[in-house]
């Protein structure tokens, strides 16, 4: 981060006209690609996963799947989903993608957050808990659309993929991404990736056949920074149940903002009326009262 | 159903009896025993708990000026749900208690019809059929019982969150909670109000569990006629002639 | 692998059959995916299973497992007659135009000529070349012949004098023990028709052995419909559509085809598809194994088998009774027509065994004594796996050493290997973890009883892991890669060559002490080492390259190089016969040169963009990148594709050269026609095998899997390979349909999971946790199954209990009109691990169940597709 402004002109000598480069930033925004048609499952991503961030290994139990368990968990934050899909012709499709925090533009989990500083979001677009600050209340996990972040009921506090935001911040890329070996996994811009991804959608559609293939990038959220590629971009539901159309329970954006401060206020108005009441009409006293001293 | 119920609570009520005081004065009559006043300041203490604990989970704003009150963020988080646990219990046993006195009746809606009258001060005396408890604080009683189950059960979907009832369960109870926890708020102060300055010699009610008798057949003038015999009219106005003969003297 | 991993993202068109590699090769399986991503390749996935693999494919087929030979069969069916054939390729490059001697007989019967019932051998005399000259156009007299060949043998002609074939003997030592008669030999100069017209040419043969191979047949057989197969078939062979030469297809395989009674013969099968459609020798081409442990390729390049010594030379046997007999028998001469030219290039023989006893003996070895010849062992017998396992149980092995190897996990008949290590005097297993080799008592069902009763003496000595050691890998791209040591061994761990030369000091000062019958082999083995306790493997592989003994001057004089005495070896060109040179594995020479350890190197440019690397690391022979690269360019030399350059001729300098190293002799003209495939005494690729090369036939022939449900379609009398040795212990059972074992099983391994190891690193064991079956959904609902129930697989020798997986990954099947369901077993788990450990598995072994029956050629054992029955446990 710090070279987007330490770099840029600020003042230049004897420059006629406007200054260099002023104003102008480089996109900063990240993004992980995900191409679901060149995952393998090897699931070497989950394992580097595992050890980057240093988690205890979990017991997990068969369940008539590859998939090693059925949702990711609190020391668990990227895990593949395989999918049986029979297709109209019978023939079978094996679909497999990678599920981890979608570090959503509008992420669900920091609008629900009642807890000051315990999500952020940085520039980049990595949406990040701070367990520190975090009251483990759970909201996150209703505001997540995707079913994410996970509560640890030890520490009492809720996790999930951070995107490595350690690792890229020190300029590496995430350690799903290094340890992907067919190169399915992807890290860059958000640019770079949406367009590499179009690409890849384009070349399904043109040489493979697969004529709804496209890039999963839900703008109902304003876009996400963990985008995937798609045989068929038209059920993402397939896909270990990928919402199409994923939304924010509006109880954390309208409830949350307006109503909340709104009704808080409107309680207040008991508290102006027996105030109201006591200056104009004045207290019920127990009759008969004494009458007022006349002066 | 009453008797299981009134034997609990006449146990209780003795037992609290034992070990608490009721002081009563000449001119004064009993109103709430021991028990009951046990159980008001409980459910006192842990809604006032339950309410600062949980305004500093309710608005962002309010986030850093309650949650220290608690020892932070997580141990208000934690400690929210006991206190609301504890509220609803003893508001429970509080309710049990007074279930029948707060039963409504006709004399009721009648009062509620003359409820502008008593707001404006017009009405200086409560109609004569007012039993223990009025309808407003009838009212009250079934608001925060239905409050209670509100909480209850919108507290626990958050409480056990979306892992267990999934996210739109938990979105649902936690505008219901807030809704439930707003009314109870409004309320308050009304209750607040009503049992100290706006209606003087109320707040020993609950102290030392006696009011005045004008306070009685002021306020509740069918519990007056229940407990003393006499018509609360005729004493009043027999006080009140008592009253005015003084001053002329 | 004919080719490389990197070298797959040059290919149009994929055919991956008898491997998983996005599962077990999951690193390597990049190359499939950019050559998808940056050519627009198509990948065809033919596999018992719809695997992981199979879910990134193009096109998915379900074969019945063991079916493979009948799918390529139909596939060079589909290829001749519908004109998608590489003609000059197949021509010039390819025996396709050799004629064959009268007498040869197809398989309409399920046999070749020369079968002899009562030995299941065949006299291989009649599958030879006809000695002649050019028979082009003089098709027409032969047609009225061959109708009537007699299928009766021909006596040897005096072409036998001649020639030195070395495929005489044939992979195994004990082959040759037939005693006076002289073994046949090739022809030097062979007949050939160009027109492929004759109809004893390789190619009329060759229609007619595969135009049987009809897509009804491949679906009776196969169990994938027809119209699927033709889809396949039309796929496929696209690259060759209208002649055209600028496209290549690959085939990707692995131990799914090894592993079967027929097992070398699918990979010649995908051999012969290639060369027909001219695919080897090409960048994005070839046929390609997958080895599935990090140094398997390693291990086979330095004789971790028992018919070869390094650098595949042919191991002695007891008719070379001195090394002039035996380099006679291993030395092949040319065989070719006469206007071609083949380069022959085992016929370097001597030099290489000369050197490599040098290797073996130092200063021992001299000229008098034959350079040591004698020293070497000369086996006797088959001693392969099952075979050693088999001789255990019968009591004539007494004991054993288990490195690197978990012999009871490996099985086949798993049952058997515990019963013969009861029967040992001992076992030493050197290992990193408690395995169920060394703690084979430990086995489920022995009981305290019994347990009182086996006297074999364990010793476990703690091995090194293999980020504990240095030393190379060599992959499956023949890349020999040095790795460095991680971490020191744990506690009392030692490193393998430490353990083994301590063993090796303390044998042979018992033979210095005590004598015994011959202990000059081993008092004589040259140990030059500096810490002979523990020798350095950098020194070994300088040693493995090998050295000048005297000062030398290159063989080619053109470039005036000397050598002084004990420098390295710029490579095998420099090898002697005379005991000058040294060199523990010739193909490996070049490896660590005066220039450096090759096999260091680091280097990561790639100016031709095909993803060659010269730099990096080294490859052999020579570090040559695609093996047979003449073949990528046509006769008169110049690339089949110009945008796919490896190598060309460049005729001002009148030398071949290019982008990778050339695989062949550097200044051969092309009008020479010398042919491309210079390890083959004809110069070219073998559409037909003549000789003993192969037990089983010159050309691959379909037979069942010895446990199969049906009777072979082809010929219901001759099921299986007739050639195929079974064992007859009381152990060695056989299963059948109508004993109610009717379902086919295959085995297989996990991504998740490394072999028998990994079950004990909690890390693997939380991504699979549990040993499982794969059912097919509608066996398991005709069963009223639900997934994760236990079921229990038993064969004719045992069962095996796990939870079932239930899927629609499998289908069911019409294999020859009889509705047939396939499962599937991952290897993975046994009597020791966390879960075993935990007793949350049946510690059952997936191979207690497979049979005991190898392959007559590389004598793998059968552990895909054999017959079980399935219940509910």
């Amino acid at each position: 981060m710090s070279d987007r402004k330490t770099l840029q002109i600020k003042q230049i000598s004897a420059h006629p006209g406007p200054i260099p480069g002023l104003g102008v930033q480089r996109d900063l925004e990240v993004c992980k690609l995900v191409d679901t048609t060149t995952c393998i499952g090897c699931k070497a991503c989950e394992v580097a996963c595992v050890e980057w961030n240093d988690m205890p290994f979990a017991e997990t139990t068969f369940d008539n799947t590859y998939q090693t368990m059925p949702e990711t968990r609190w020391n668990f934050w990227n895990l593949i989903k395989f999918n049986e899909h029979q297709r109209e012709d019978g023939t079978i499709q094996w679909l497999m993608r990678k599920d981890q925090c979608m570090h959503c533009a509008d992420p669900g989990c920091l609008r629900a957050c009642p807890a000051d500083g315990a999500i952020v979001q940085y520039a980049n677009g990595i949406v990040d808990f701070n367990q520190e600050n975090c009251i483990g209340c759970e909201f996150c996990v209703s505001g997540c659309p995707y079913n994410i972040p996970k509560f640890n009921k030890e520490t009492k506090k809720v996790y999930k993929c951070t995107l490595c935001s350690d690792r890229v911040g020190q300029g590496l890329e995430p350690a799903c991404i290094k340890a992907c070996p067919t190169g399915c996994l992807k890290f860059g811009s958000k640019e770079d990736m949406k367009m590499i991804a179009e690409s890849r959608a384009a070349q399904l559609r043109e040489h493979f056949g697969y004529e709804n293939a496209g890039v999963y990038d839900p703008q109902s959220i304003g876009g996400t920074h963990v985008i995937y590629v798609l045989h068929d971009a038209t059920q993402p539901e397939l896909y270990g149940g990928l919402p199409k159309n994923p939304q924010i329970p509006w109880s954390y954006t309208v409830w949350k903002w307006l109503f909340k401060p709104v009704l808080g206020a409107f309680s207040m108005l008991g508290l102006v009326g027996v105030l109201l009441h006591y200056v104009t009409v004045g207290p019920r006293r127990p009759q008969p009262e004494p009458p007022k001293k006349e002066d | 159903m009453p008797t299981a119920v009134e034997r609990f609570d006449d146990k209780a009520r003795a037992a609290f009896d034992r070990i608490g005081r009721n002081e009563v004065y000449q001119g004064e009559l009993q109103r709430h025993r021991v028990y009951t006043r046990f159980l008001h300041w409980m459910v006192a203490v842990f809604f006032f708990l339950s309410l600062f604990s949980g305004f500093g989970i309710y608005l962002p704003w309010l986030f850093r000026w309650f949650t220290p009150l608690f020892g932070g963020g997580p141990l208000s988080r934690a400690l929210h749900p006991w206190f609301g646990v504890l509220f609803v219990f003893f508001f429970a046993l509080q309710a049990l208690n007074w279930l029948k006195p707060m039963s409504w009746t006709k004399a009721d809606s009648a009062w509620m019809r003359r409820l502008r009258s008593t707001i404006s001060g017009e009405e200086k005396l409560d109609p004569p059929d007012t039993g223990f408890f009025n309808a407003g604080q009838k009212v009250q009683f079934w608001e925060i019982v239905i409050g209670c189950v509100v909480y209850l059960i919108t507290g626990i979907i958050l409480w056990a969150g979306a892992r267990t009832f999934g996210p739109i369960a938990v979105a649902f109870s936690y505008i219901l909670h807030d809704i439930s926890a707003i009314i109870m708020l409004g309320g308050i102060f009304i209750h607040m109000y009503l049992s100290t300055i706006g209606e003087p010699g109320t707040f020993q009610a609950m102290t030392r569990g006696a009011v005045s008798e004008a306070w009685a057949w002021t306020f509740h003038p069918a519990w007056y006629k229940e407990v003393t015999g006499r018509d609360p009219r005729r004493a009043y106005e027999e006080a009140r002639q008592r009253m005015e003969a003084g001053r002329s003297k | 692998m004919t080719n490389g991993w990197i070298d797959i993202k040059n290919t149009d068109m994929m055919l991956i059959m008898g491997g998983n590699p996005a599962e077990n090769h999951p690193c390597g399986f990049k190359w499939p995916i950019e050559a998808k991503l940056h050519r627009n390749a198509k990948m065809i996935v033919v596999d018992p299973r719809l695997t992981r693999t199979a879910a990134t494919a193009d096109l998915f087929l379900q074969i019945r497992a063991g079916t493979d030979i009948a799918f390529l069969g139909g596939l060079i069916n589909y290829a001749i007659q519908n004109s998608r054939l590489a003609h000059d390729y197949l021509l010039n490059y390819t025996n396709a135009a050799f004629i064959i001697k009268e007498g040869f007989k197809l398989p309409d019967d399920g046999l070749y000529s020369g079968f002899d019932p009562a030995t299941k051998v065949y006299d291989k005399s009649s599958w030879n070349y006809e000695e002649g000259g050019d028979m082009t156009g003089k098709a027409a007299a032969a047609t009225a012949l061959t109708g009537a060949a007699p299928a009766q043998h021909q006596p040897h002609t005096s072409d036998t004098a001649s020639g030195q074939g070395h495929q005489a003997g044939g992979p195994m030592g004990a082959k040759g023990t037939g005693g006076a008669v002289p073994p046949p030999m090739l022809p030097p100069k062979v007949a050939y028709d160009l027109s492929l017209q004759h109809p004893r040419c390789v190619f009329q043969l060759l229609k007619k052995q595969y135009e049987r191979y009809t897509p009804e047949m491949v679906e009776r057989i196969t169990g994938i419909p027809k119209d699927q197969f033709l889809k396949a078939a039309d796929l496929y062979t696209s690259v060759r559509k209208d002649g055209d030469m600028k496209k290549v297809s690959t085939i990707i395989y692995a131990v799914g085809w090894t592993q079967h009674s027929f097992g070398t013969q699918i990979i010649r099968t995908a051999a012969m598809l290639q060369l027909l459609l001219g695919n080897v020798g090409r960048a994005g081409g070839g046929v390609n194994a997958l080895r599935g442990h990090s140094n398997i390729q390693g291990a086979t390049d330095m004789a971790g088998v028992f018919d070869i010594l390094p650098g595949y030379l042919k191991m002695p046997n007891p008719t070379d009774t001195d090394f002039a007999a035996y380099l006679k028998r291993i030395t092949p001469t040319a065989a070719k027509p006469d206007p071609w030219d083949s380069f022959n290039y085992w016929s370097n023989t001597p030099k290489f065994a000369t050197s490599f006893l040098k290797a073996m003996y130092g200063p021992a070895a001299t000229k008098d004594n034959d350079w040591a010849f004698n020293y070497l062992p000369k086996i006797d017998r088959n001693y392969s796996w099952v075979n050693i396992w088999n001789d255990m149980y019968e009591g004539k092995i007494k004991g054993i050493f288990a490195f690197g190897m978990n012999g009871v996990m490996i099985g086949p008949d798993s049952q058997k290997n515990i019963d013969a290590l009861k029967k040992a005097d001992w076992l030493v297993v050197c290992e990193i973890y408690p395995d169920e080799t060394s703690e084979f008592w430990r086995a489920p069902g022995i009981t305290p009883e019994e347990l009182k009763k086996i006297n074999t003496t364990v010793y476990r000595l703690p091995g090194a892991g293999f980020a504990e050691k240095d030393g190379t890998f060599v992959n499956s791209a023949r890349w020999l890669q040095w790795k460095n040591v991680a971490l020191p061994p744990p506690g009392l761990a030692k490193v393998d060559q430490e353990i083994l030369a301590t063993i090796f000091l303390k044998v042979r000062e018992l033979y210095r002490k005590e004598g015994g019958k011959f202990p000059d082999p081993i008092l004589n083995a040259w140990f030059p080492y500096t810490d002979p306790k523990n020798p350095s493997l950098a020194e070994l592989a300088k040693e493995i390259n090998g050295k000048a003994l005297a000062d030398l001057t290159d063989p080619n004089p053109k470039t005036g190089l000397t050598l002084k005495a004990g420098q390295q070896l710029p490579g095998f060109a420099w090898l002697k016969d005379d005991g000058t040179t040294l060199a523990g594995n010739w193909l490996y020479c070049g490896s660590w040169t005066e220039a450096g350890a090759m096999i260091q190197r680091r280097g990561t440019d790639d100016p031709s963009g095909l993803g060659i690397y010269p730099n990096w690391a080294w490859s052999w022979p020579m570090n040559r990148r695609v093996m047979y690269n003449r073949a990528s360019c046509d006769p008169s030399g110049k690339p089949w594709d110009p945008e796919r350059r490896q190598i060309w001729w460049d005729e001002s300098k009148q030398s071949w050269g290019g982008n990778d190293i050339p695989d062949f002799k550097a200044d051969s003209a092309p009008k020479d026609h010398m042919g491309p495939f210079i390890m083959n005494p004809e110069g070219v690729g073998r559409l037909f095998v003549p000789l003993g090369a192969m037990a089983d036939g010159p050309f691959p022939e379909y037979y069942e899997p010895i446990e199969s449900p049906i009777a072979n379609p082809l010929h219901p009398n001759q099921t299986n390979n007739p050639v195929v040795k079974k064992y007859k212990t009381d152990m060695d059972k056989y299963g059948t349909p109508d004993q109610g074992y009717n379902v086919v099983c295959t085995t297989y391994r996990l991504t998740e999971h490394y072999h028998y190891w990994t079950k004990n690193n909690p890390m693997n064991v939380e991504l699979v946790p549990e040993p499982f079956i794969e059912v097919p959904f509608e066996l398991a609902d005709r069963m009223g199954l639900r997934g994760g129930e236990k079921v229990k697989v038993t064969s004719a020798r045992s069962h095996y209990i796990a939870k079932a997986m239930v899927t629609r990954r499998i289908k069911p099947m019409k294999i020859d009109g009889k509705e047939t369901f396939q499962i599937g077993i991952p290897i993975h788990w046994g009597f020791r691990g966390i879960a075993e450990d935990a007793d949350k598995t049946a510690k059952t072994l997936a191979n207690q169940l497979t049979p005991t029956v190898i392959d007559p050629n590389a004598f793998t054992p059968e552990f895909k597709g054999f017959l079980v029955k399935i219940e509910k446990a």
